[in-house]
């Protein structure tokens, strides 16, 4: 099976088709992907200001990283769960859409820094603590996933930007009539 | 406000099929930011997340980063605004977004800012808050996104 055949099907489920057929569910469900970013973004921000040294500088990178893990967790949850309802009910618009693709990319990136730095930075973080000066690191894990989360939120607006060929075909043909 | 939909800069944010969704990434990024780190000290209000600190600990050392991301939504906003300002004026739910930001931000520099810095807030007051912060900015991006399906 093709990704677009795979996409075709997975938009034609009752469950994606109610999503994208029902006038209020679908904004709903987008404004809600929205205040997750904003609710749970906040600890990814922190995260890494004080990985950085630049914020909660007296208190310990261990309060913080341990503090706000599983909230984390619950947050990219619901965000990715509401995020596959997005995608989902609206797949064969997104394939061709070459923002989403870049939000993919920079999604898989994320995981693989999380692959990387789990085991250096953040499943142990007393270590940090117990070092005088932050650890180069900490600081790049902490400066990667920020620009990584600015990329993806950025890539995510785009998506709704993308006009797919035949349609930019139509405005051009209305224009010029 | 007639004029501002003809002025130079309405102009200038339509000559460039760019300058509307670079504003609106900076605008989504920048309050991903500041009410997250507003949330952060909601939370602990409500008394989860990072519980060894105080919530004026939270709340002292966000402040300055806060401004910083709601200085940039701020002056996003705005540019937003001009490209077609006959349009949000109109917008039921751009008014309603209006009015939750003013009272979000007017509640988050008087009885947030007052409740959170003060540990010795009861921890029925503390929570009110909390959960009353939480619902005014999530009110505000509930608002911002329904202005493109109002």
């Amino acid at each position: 099976m093709s990704i677009l055949s795979f996409f075709h099907w997975v938009q034609s489920t009752d469950f994606m088709s109610f999503i994208r057929e029902s006038g209020l569910t679908y904004p709903i469900i987008m404004s809600t992907h929205l205040a997750c970013i904003a609710v749970f973004g906040g600890m990814i921000v922190i995260t890494d200001l004080r990985l950085l040294g630049v914020a909660l500088q007296n208190r310990p990178i261990a309060d913080v990283v341990n503090g706000l893990r599983w909230w984390k967790r619950l947050g990219f949850i619901i965000m990715v769960s509401m995020g596959i309802m997005l995608g989902g009910s609206k797949a064969v618009d997104y394939y061709p859409n070459p923002y989403f693709w870049t939000k993919m990319s920079l999604l898989f990136l994320i995981f693989i820094h999380a692959m990387i730095f789990r085991p250096m930075v953040y499943n142990h973080p007393e270590k940090l603590d117990a070092s005088p000066i932050i650890p180069t690191r900490a600081k790049a894990a902490a400066a990667l996933s920020l620009v990584l989360w600015t990329g993806v939120v950025c890539a995510g607006r785009l998506i709704g930007y993308y006009e797919p060929p035949s349609q930019k075909g139509h405005v051009v043909r209305a224009a010029t009539k | 406000m007639l004029f501002l939909q003809t002025n130079a800069i309405a102009d200038a944010l339509n000559s460039s099929e760019w300058v509307f969704p670079i504003a609106e990434c900076f605008h989504i990024a920048a309050f991903a930011w500041s009410i997250g780190l507003i949330a952060l000290v909601d939370f602990r209000l409500i008394g989860v997340g990072m519980k060894r600190e105080t919530a004026s600990e939270i709340a002292r050392a966000t402040a300055p980063w806060t401004l910083l991301g709601l200085a940039v939504v701020l002056l996003s906003g705005p540019i937003l605004f001009l490209s077609d300002t006959r349009m949000y004026l109109h917008n039921p739910s751009f008014r309603f977004k209006i009015g939750a930001l003013v009272i979000a931000i007017l509640f988050n520099y008087t009885i947030h800012r007052k409740v959170a810095l003060s540990d010795t807030s009861s921890a029925g007051v503390k929570v009110l808050v909390g959960v009353v912060s939480l619902a005014l900015w999530v009110s505000v991006v509930f608002g911002g996104l329904f202005i493109a399906f109002a």
